[in-house]
């Protein structure tokens, strides 16, 4: 067995690379590139939930861990990878926010996590409560990824990362929520990406763009 | 074991998976004409079983106290003339030419889809589980609001599916803040989802926590809810939605939104006691209000107008539910009314929409010459939406503004002032669209439509109606528990 602080401090460290993915995320212009980073941050997720998982001796997480190597390294890159080929979109040029600003904005937010959860910190388990601000963190820039940029994709990227950081809440916060909710959870996000897909298809063919800026025509 | 229960959550799913298979527009239909008869007998059942007893429940899935019931009610009637009407509609569209055979099943099955998610949303006894559903909802109902699919549709679909997934997000988040400090109660277990435990140890969850997670819940799923400042999705989507969609939009999503947002108050009340979630509730209700009510003046569009008024009610019902004790009661009231009400409303601007095939406000006149019942529909649904007599919402919003005056004169004189303004406004635009001489002839609708929109509407304003003056017996004891589940001695805030 594995000594609690040493775990502690290896989940952790899982955590804190998540974190680093996002900022990654929000660095990077190329919009393949961002898909790329995005299987990357899921694949360390899925290390997160296993190690968590390894720790505490509970077997569903494990599961909960392959469904997310499953959905979220393989099948939803490769979605987006598709839309971002068929739109014949490569960088995002404009944004709302440009890179500097938006990377201070994402420091700035990482502290407002860490104040939000000082207070319920304490409640948690031992092995894994620090890892609760690190998932809010990234819940947030994960929100702030879908208000600074314009493309669609990226919106979406911006809405993967807010759900990976809820994983991750999830997993350390409360070893992972119970499996039929870890199931429907899975499902719902998976249908939600082929959502966003249809409509990122049909907002091209009506807008000829994917520049969500375009979409003025409704205003009161 | 309720088989009515079973039954009144099935009945959308297997009429959608029926429309989905089966490619006979004929089967469809039928599919469709049994779920409304279903929808409303099982709802029915149900209601008043949980009426008169215990909590029905079913294995370890559903789950239905006085408050499922009372959404089950909302959602079996509107659901049932919300299907007659959408068959009417989508006949029309048709036999014009204007859909296929395939977008024909497609509107449907999504439809049924969606009503299905929200009848399992509001019957299961999981916070989690719950979640799904409404997710499951917001997933469907964006297709819905897009099938249009022109410009303006998609960027509506568009603008929910981002606002309702960041929305939903975080409620997710404040549910997992919750079950975090249940568990660190019950211990590892899905029991720490369940409402029944967690209104059972409710008094001894962490208060910080708790706080944190209500703000999670009450932003996640305002935003739903399009509670002000969240609410800018809904206008549009209101708006672009088919107007079967429209309806079912404002009088059952935004309800199943409000039906969340309260089951966690009435946990984190247990917890921290009723001021912290009240003083929130009631400060975003009068923002809402605030914020529709003038909108409300500027609108050309009519269904835009309809969808304004959603956010002013959602927001009168939240100072209700925040106002506590009578205004519990009232709250509960007020968002059944609406439900029955914005439906008809939709209901007439639907058909003046397949007549006029324009939204514009200001180009309709003389409806109730022109087109008696769709008129009459909007006359009744105005009248009552504004908070006139002989209709409930007047009832649910005397007794607010007097639960508001005794607890804070302040929140009602506010709330009086902004409730003139939405009343005049609001007023003006439908007696200016119903009376007077019609200047278009448009296209009149064909017979089977006819009848099956005038069936969806005289349906809804005889409940409304029958409900108007008194509180059946036995949705007086639906209510009672309801107010029972917010603490018999809340203090007011």
């Amino acid at each position: 067995m594995v000594r609690p602080d040493i775990g502690s401090q290896m989940v952790d460290l899982c955590a804190a690379l998540l974190l680093v993915t996002c900022f990654a995320i929000v660095a990077q212009r190329r919009l393949s590139a961002c898909v790329d980073v995005f299987a990357l941050q899921s694949a360390f997720l899925a290390a997160t939930a296993a190690l968590v998982a390894f720790l505490t001796g509970i077997h569903h997480i494990y599961v909960a861990a392959a469904l997310t190597v499953a959905i979220k390294v393989i099948v939803i890159p490769r979605i987006l990878k598709k839309v971002i080929e068929r739109l014949n979109v490569t960088r995002e040029l404009v944004m709302n926010v440009n890179i500097p600003a938006g990377l201070l904005i994402c420091g700035a937010l990482v502290i407002l996590a860490f104040f939000i959860t000082q207070p319920i910190i304490p409640l948690g388990f031992l092995l894994t409560r620090d890892s609760l601000s690190i998932a809010l963190a990234i819940v947030m820039i994960g929100f702030f990824t879908m208000i600074a940029r314009k493309k669609a994709v990226t919106q979406v990227i911006g809405f993967l990362v807010m759900e990976n950081g809820l994983f991750l809440a999830a997993t350390v916060a409360a070893y992972g929520m119970p499996l039929i909710v870890e199931l429907g959870i899975f499902f719902d996000v998976l249908v939600a990406v082929l959502i966003i897909g249809i409509y990122t298809h049909r907002i091209q063919d009506a807008f000829d763009s994917v520049d969500t800026s375009k979409l003025t025509v409704l205003k009161d | 074991m309720m088989w009515t229960l079973v039954l009144l959550v099935i009945a959308p799913i297997l009429a959608g998976l029926g429309t989905l298979l089966i490619h006979d527009r004929r089967v469809v239909v039928a599919l469709q004409y049994g779920q409304a008869v279903i929808l409303l007998a099982a709802g029915a059942h149900v209601v008043m079983e949980v009426g008169t007893g215990e909590p029905a429940t079913v294995g370890l899935l559903l789950y239905t106290d006085a408050l499922s019931a009372w959404l089950d009610l909302v959602l079996a009637v509107v659901g049932t003339t919300g299907t007659l009407f959408a068959l009417g509609y989508l006949d029309e569209q048709f036999d014009r030419g204007l859909i296929s055979l395939r977008r024909f099943r497609q509107f449907f099955y999504l439809f049924d889809l969606f009503l299905a998610a929200m009848l399992i949303a509001v019957n299961v006894g999981d916070v989690a589980l719950m979640w799904i559903a409404i997710e499951g909802s917001t997933l469907v109902a964006a297709l819905l609001i897009a099938f249009e699919r022109n410009k303006a549709a998609l960027e509506a679909g568009w603008k929910f599916m981002i606002l309702g997934s960041v929305g939903i997000a975080l409620a997710l988040f404040g549910t997992i803040i919750l079950y975090y400090t249940s568990e660190h109660v019950l211990g590892v277990t899905s029991d720490a989802l369940r409402w029944s435990e967690l209104y059972r140890i409710a008094g001894s969850l962490d208060p910080t926590a708790i706080k944190v997670a209500f703000v999670f819940v009450l932003i996640g799923y305002g935003t739903k809810a399009g509670v002000a400042p969240m609410h800018s999705w809904l206008p549009d989507a209101h708006t672009e939605a088919p107007t079967p969609v429209s309806a079912m939009l404002s009088a059952n999503m935004l309800t199943v939104a409000v039906y969340a947002i309260l089951r966690f108050k009435a946990v984190v009340d247990r917890t921290v006691g009723a001021a912290f979630t009240g003083n929130l509730m009631i400060g975003l209700g009068l923002l809402s209000v605030a914020i529709a009510a003038v909108l409300l003046l500027v609108q050309r569009d009519y269904k835009r107008l309809f969808a304004y008024s959603s956010i002013e009610h959602i927001g009168i019902a939240l100072i209700g539910f925040g106002i506590g004790g009578p205004g519990v009661f009232a709250g509960a009231w007020h968002l059944l009314n609406h439900a029955l009400a914005k439906s008809t409303a939709f209901y007439g601007a639907g058909w003046v929409l397949l007549r006029h095939e324009h939204k514009m406000l200001d180009r309709v006149t003389g409806l109730v010459r022109q087109m008696p019942l769709a008129g009459s529909a909007i006359v009744i649904a105005g009248v009552a939406l504004a908070g006139m007599p002989p209709f409930g919402l007047f009832a649910s919003e005397v007794l607010i503004t007097i639960g508001a005056y005794s607890a804070r004169p302040v929140v009602a004189y506010l709330f009086l002032s902004l409730l003139t303004l939405a009343f005049a406004t609001l007023l003006y635009h439908v007696f200016r669209m119903a009376l007077g001489e019609p200047t278009e002839a448009g296209r009149a609708v064909g017979a089977r439509t006819r009848v099956l929109l005038s069936a969806a509407i005289v349906i809804n304003v005889a409940a409304l109606s029958a409900i108007g003056l008194q509180v059946p017996s036995d949705l007086a004891s639906l209510l009672e528990a309801i107010t029972r589940l917010f603490g018999p001695q809340m203090v007011l805030p």
